[in-house]
């Protein structure tokens, strides 16, 4: 499949069909592939696709797509071009890149999907669970399997139980739109299992979610890499940013942390694919995804509809039918 | 100089019982993590780990910190109160010698002929550190060596403990180190014998520190080279998020701003990241850093070549977090591995 994306890549950069292709190549650490940007054809060999491929690239897309609208601002009209990016797009990369199309980020003739089948990538912070926290000085896939190095020896686990917990339960491993395919469709992934952590979490009684809540953001540094890694969260000032008026206090009062994450995580209401992007970057490992997760599966159970996943359906927040369920709707005066 | 040994298992006692007097602030398992936090009363700490995902700086230098707080009244303004927040006499145990030498660096900052910053130095005062030397290299991304550190080194400690198998080496270095000992009570004396053994070390771990970077070659081509296509290759994966300037023990920057609420008010400040678009814009909206290529220059400039030149030493000590924890593994290792080359 790596040699399909490469060959596909250089026809497309050869041809002229792109400016620039947005992949993965290899990193420097063990279980890491980085995001990269060829624009010609000889470093076309740089794309790598593996297991450890874990970052959403429509992220990528729009802030080139968007960075080169800006260098344009001062050009004449007529004058103006157009940048042709490429992108190397999963199931979940797609369905962002759908969110971006209907959100009017950018037209379809300015990207070109290379659309991947997906098994899954590995959770780097699963891998170090895996190994009490010792220093992963290698990593290789052979199989089913997955061997990590430490100095202590090697450590084989099953694939499957080092995988994302986006991934394990995703729906859409295969692209949803592409203008090339590579490789045969992905086999499904444990669809059935997908809601069972949230379920068990609404059941918890009031006082328990709220603790598990604010423990996890107690981790949180503020550091922005969920949400500057996150394809849906491409505003070009954040309200956590903003200062008139100032929504959110600077720093890590957990006030301000716990405020910055719930409003950040309601903004990804009907907008949130589940990449685990989010969870993946995060230095501190905050499990975002569960809060992420119940706002999909109201999504979905509410409106019947899931973040991405169909061009011709638009989002749950731009969308209005007389039949839309309202009873959530808070009214102040009622519960007085 | 007193040099003590203190047996293995009763390190992590010796550290409990002061955490029950005293402010200690140490490494502790906290969930998944392993980060430097202020201990309760008769917690134990870590004391076999590797290394912790923050740096101690935020004991000195805290990521949100209160500068004056103010109230308006009829009169206009009155200040409640301008000097540091009261701070207790503290421990900072288990600090490596690569994190206790950022405090040194960042000493030629807050406190310096030209700038006094009273919330930073009364802290640091205050504090005694006990650091635990790296007889073996705690990750294959530390690098110390490259940018004037040592796995072993004392610089900037009060006590350094150095791990001889059974027992540790003591060597209380300072008055504050001498003080510590005191509380701690009675501890066995070292022999000559362990003093060698130390020595051994110092060679044997010096070598084990596998990667290198030439952190000092770079210099000359940075002063020569602000505008050249090499910056235009690394930044594109960045996320612009702080993970990099937040886990660095020598990062510094930091902005202040008011919060008000009602009539009172108080004046904080708050770690800032060059990676953030926010950083060095004016009120004007001008900013001189528009672009990710920009700010990433800037880190790497103000480490590599303003520090230098301010200071006469690298602002990186080669701790190998940011290499470790960068979302999308950009690795300044090789950019500046990159550079020497061009």
């Amino acid at each position: 499949m790596e040699k399909q994306i490469r060959e596909t890549a250089k026809e497309l950069l050869a041809g002229k069909k792109v400016d620039v292709i947005i992949g993965y190549e290899q990193g420097t650490l063990p279980l890491q592939a980085t995001p990269c940007f060829i624009d010609n054809v000889d470093d076309a060999d740089k794309l790598v696709w593996n297991a450890f491929c874990s970052q959403n690239l429509a992220k990528y897309v729009h802030d080139v797509i968007h960075r080169h609208k800006e260098s344009q601002v001062r050009v004449k009209p007529e004058e103006r071009t157009k940048k042709i990016v490429g992108v190397v797009a999963r199931g979940c990369t797609t369905r962002s890149l759908v969110i971006h199309l209907q959100e009017r980020q950018y037209s379809r003739d300015e990207i070109v999907i290379i659309g991947v089948p997906c098994t899954g990538y590995v959770s780097k912070k699963k891998a170090a669970i895996r190994v009490d926290g010792a220093e992963i000085l290698g990593s290789a896939v052979s199989g089913n399997d997955i061997v990590l190095t430490t100095a202590g020896g090697d450590t084989t686990a099953p694939l499957q139980e080092l995988l994302s917990d986006s991934c394990l339960t995703c729906r859409f491993n295969n692209p949803i739109i592409a203008d090339v395919t590579v490789g045969e469709p992905a086999p499904p992934m444990n669809v059935d299992a997908e809601y069972h952590d949230v379920v068990k979490f609404e059941n918890l009684p009031d006082e328990e979610r709220w603790a598990y809540f604010t423990k996890e953001m107690a981790k949180c540094m503020r550091c922005f890499a969920c949400r500057n890694t996150c394809p849906s969260c491409y505003c070009k000032v954040c309200f956590a940013e903003q200062s008139q008026p100032n929504w959110v206090g600077v720093g890590v009062d957990d006030t301000d942390v716990q405020m910055f994450q719930l409003m950040r995580i309601f903004h990804m209401a009907g907008r949130c694919v589940d990449c685990g992007a989010c969870v993946e970057v995060c230095p501190m490992g905050v499990d975002l995804r569960k809060f992420l997760k119940k706002l999909d599966k109201d999504g979905f159970e509410l409106f019947q509809s899931r973040a991405g996943a169909d061009m011709e359906k638009p989002p749950i927040l731009s969308s209005f039918a007389m039949e839309d369920r309202q009873e959530f709707i808070y009214e102040p005066e009622e519960h007085a | 100089m007193e040099k003590r040994l203190i047996a293995k298992d009763a390190l992590a006692g010796i550290i409990k019982k002061l955490s029950e007097k005293m402010v200690v602030y140490a490494p502790v398992k906290d969930e998944d993590n392993i980060c430097f936090r202020v201990l309760e009363k008769g917690q134990e700490p870590l004391v076999n780990y590797a290394n912790t995902k923050n740096a101690p700086k935020n004991f000195f230098f805290p990521q949100t910190e209160t500068m004056m707080r103010y109230m308006r009244t009829e009169r206009g303004m009155e200040l409640k109160s301008a000097e540091a927040e009261d701070v207790p006499e503290a421990l900072l145990f288990g600090a490596r010698p690569c994190d206790v030498r950022s405090f040194v660096l960042l000493d030629n900052v807050f406190d310096q002929d030209e700038y006094q910053d009273p919330y930073y130095i009364d802290k640091r005062k205050k504090t005694t550190i006990v650091s635990l030397a790296c007889v073996t290299p705690p990750y294959s991304t530390c690098f110390c060596t490259s940018v004037g550190g040592h796995p072993m080194s004392s610089e900037g400690a009060d006590v350094l403990l150095t791990d001889l198998g059974g027992n540790y080496l003591a060597e209380f270095l300072t008055p504050k180190g001498e003080a510590l000992l005191s509380q701690i009570g009675d501890l066995a004396a070292a022999d000559e014998g362990a003093a060698a053994a130390k020595e051994e070390l110092v060679k044997k771990s010096e070598s084990e520190i596998k990667s290198k970077v030439a952190g000092s070659e770079i210099k000359p081509w940075l002063d020569e080279n602000f505008e050249h296509p090499f910056w235009d290759t690394i930044h594109k994966s960045c996320l612009a998020c702080g993970t990099c300037t937040y886990l660095c023990p020598t990062c510094h920057c930091f902005d202040i701003s008011d919060q008000v609420k009602g009539a009172d008010g108080k004046r904080i400040r708050a770690w800032d990241s060059c990676m953030y678009w926010l950083f060095t814009i004016e009120t004007s909206g001008h900013n001189p850093r528009t672009s990710q290529k920009q700010r990433w220059r800037q880190r790497l400039l103000h480490k590599f070549r303003y520090f230098v030149d301010n200071f006469g030493a690298i602002a990186c000590v080669g701790c190998g977090r940011g290499v470790l924890y960068w979302p999308v593994n950009i690795d300044i290792r090789k950019d500046v591995n990159d550079i020497s080359k061009l």
